[in-house]
């Protein structure tokens, strides 16, 4: 490992202070630990160090060496490769890190090295007795926030179709991770879920799109699953004194009412009645929706199990 | 392959030698606490940076590193004066990390304003693009406290299964959200064990005024549901639009064909599968597991009673 350490930082010294494409032929004959081996040998442990350069993020590109582009070489733009000062304090970076330390994605916590890169921080030990997994595979929602950040279109499997879309921002909510965007086909703008995406990848250049003015991504996502649909109905459901209390803490500003015994009525609007049925059903038959018909002839439905 | 410790051990020194560059005078201490190094790591990775350097490789052309007395010197590495950008997982997880303690809002200022910073040079054009909010039920903040100061809790809770509600004194060890929700996790006086309870269904929560000395090694914060020998067990065939209840419970897949997933499904109280499988309705078939059946069958009656129907 000695030896791979000491090559790698030979190699991006000399990328960093070229200033030039340099071919892979000057690179072997030039950077120390290159000098030896066969012509195989060689490219293996060349193709395994550029792997390596690309795994930690090193920006390493291959361009021309010349007008003519007959020969080409390779390049770390060095305002690629440095990370601009963000200014913070040590307080600011202790904070980061402890949250850092209790939170997840996927099950899966941050490591050490981002915060190495912003100047480190003394490593907390276990403080808070608070931790929080945000689920979701951690890669598909990270190549989706690169390509975020890049302002790149994305497409992905999504419900049966493929989708190519420009995303315009990321939303973690209740536990589930929303990816926000202009769907290409329609140009209307959608809400994907992100555990039900599958073989995201970036495609296209970088500065691709541009988000409308003064848009929210996260105003895109509703506050409650029911809300999110096409559908628009006026909902008045009673809960029993029993499980009162737990309705109205879901029900958060919905139009509620307590009523003299105790139990609930609220009225609430219903843009996807299929995930309004779900969440009344949690209630058992404490619950009960009286109005409208329809309504309550769909959650009948389901209960049969013949919707 | 090249090995994760060798693509660690290089990103840590391309993250120590800027900041050392930028900090003379830096002592051997301040740069182990900051980077996490032993005495003896650090001075083998400055031994290493000591030996690499520019094509030419003689003494003009090599970097030095090395410590005098108790401090760190790095110099003749100016190529290495600023620390590398972050990758989007490493800026994606400090992100969501630092928004979703903010959004408790028990966070410290620090981490907010740390947040903006960091936001301001990942995501300099669009800030909003990212959001983070990790809503609290209402008891969240008294028990973090509780489980920080080690007080027991006296909750009302109602519980998932049965639906009865209880009055227990609590040794809170520990909150954490998962999927959405929150959960804590201790030392329950009345039950004389250790439980798992749900937030959202404790009613109330306050400090009791006893005190409690928590373990030395609390238990990871997962809900770590390992379906036992008293569990009531089910076959249930999963439609396309079911699949999801694969990721969300811990099922045992039997097969996979068709779109559809046949899973063996566990839960401490049949109750729970019963009401799930209302839930999905003509999504999922009830294959095999007569309790489960049996407590379907009366859910769906009490309900439809209800409804008059």
């Amino acid at each position: 490992m000695h030896n791979v350490v000491e090559r790698l930082l030979n190699l991006l010294a000399f990328l960093l202070t070229a200033e030039r494409p340099v071919t892979a032929d000057e690179i072997r004959m030039t950077v120390a630990g290159y000098d030896r081996g066969s012509d195989e040998a060689w490219r293996r442990m060349f193709e395994r160090d550029k792997d390596l350069l690309r795994h930690l993020g090193i920006p390493l590109e291959l361009r021309p060496t010349d007008a003519w582009e007959v020969e080409h070489g390779y390049v770390v733009p060095k305002d690629a490769y440095a990370l601009p000062d963000p200014g913070l304090t040590d307080e600011e970076r202790a904070a980061l890190w402890l949250a850092a330390k209790v939170v997840r994605i996927g099950g899966q916590a941050a490591g050490p090295e981002a915060l190495f890169k912003l100047g480190g921080a003394p490593l907390a030990a276990a403080g808070e007795p608070l931790a929080a997994d945000l689920g979701v595979d951690q890669e598909t929602v990270a190549e989706a926030f690169a390509a975020v950040a890049e302002r790149r279109r994305v497409s992905f499997h999504y419900r049966d179709k493929e989708r190519k879309v420009a995303p315009f921002g990321l939303v973690h909510r209740r536990g589930h991770w929303y990816l926000v965007g202009e769907d290409g086909v329609d140009s209307a703008v959608k809400v994907f879920r992100v555990d039900r995406v599958t073989r995201l990848r970036a495609v296209g250049p970088h500065d691709a799109f541009r988000r409308p003015e003064g848009f929210r991504p996260a105003d895109a996502i509703p506050e409650q699953p029911w809300e999110a649909g096409p559908e628009d109905v006026l909902a008045t459901v009673v809960f029993d004194p029993s499980i009162a209390w737990w309705a109205r803490r879901q029900l958060g500003g919905a139009d509620v009412e307590e009523r003299p015994d105790g139990s609930l009525l609220a009225t609430v609007r219903v843009a996807n009645p299929d995930a309004f049925v779900g969440w009344i059903l949690a209630f058992d038959d404490a619950a009960e929706v009286t109005a409208p018909a329809e309504l309550r002839r769909r959650l009948l439905d389901r209960v049969a199990g013949v919707a | 392959m090249t090995s994760p410790r060798t693509a660690r051990r290089l990103n840590r020194i391309l993250a120590m030698l800027p900041w050392v560059i930028g900090h003379p005078g830096a002592t051997v201490a301040e740069v182990c606490a900051r980077f996490d190094y032993t005495p003896r790591r650090l001075a083998a990775d400055l031994d290493l940076v000591f030996v690499c350097g520019l094509p030419g490789y003689g003494p003009g052309d090599l970097m030095v590193a090395y410590i005098d007395d108790d401090e760190v010197v790095v110099e003749m590495a100016d190529y290495f004066s600023e620390p590398l950008r972050l990758t989007p997982p490493e800026a994606l997880s400090l992100l969501a990390a630092g928004m979703a303690v903010a959004s408790t809002g028990q966070a410290p200022a620090a981490l907010q304003r740390a947040v903006d910073k960091v936001l301001g040079i990942v995501l300099p054009d669009d800030p909003d693009a990212l959001v983070v909010d990790l809503a609290e039920p209402e008891p969240v903040g008294v028990l973090r406290a509780a489980a920080a100061q080690g007080r027991v809790v006296r909750i009302v809770y109602t519980g998932l299964a049965s639906g009865s509600t209880t009055e227990r004194d609590v040794e809170p060890w520990s909150v954490f959200s998962t999927l959405g929700n929150w959960y804590v996790r201790g030392h329950c006086r009345s039950a004389a064990a250790e439980r798992v309870f749900r937030v959202d269904r404790i009613r109330r929560a306050e400090a009791t005024g006893d005190r409690f000395d928590p373990p030395d090694e609390p238990p990871p914060p997962v809900v770590g549901y390992n379906p036992g020998e008293e569990d009531v067990r089910a076959v249930i065939r999963l439609g396309p639009r079911a699949r999801w209840v694969a990721d969300y419970y811990p099922v045992e897949v039997v097969a996979d064909h068709d779109g559809a997933l046949t899973v063996r499904f566990s839960a401490p109280e049949s109750v729970v599968t019963a009401r799930l499988l209302l839930r999905l309705g003509a999504d999922a078939d009830l294959l095999e597991g007569d309790e489960v059946r049996a407590a379907r069958d009366d859910l769906r009656t009490r309900i439809a009673a209800r409804y008059g129907a």
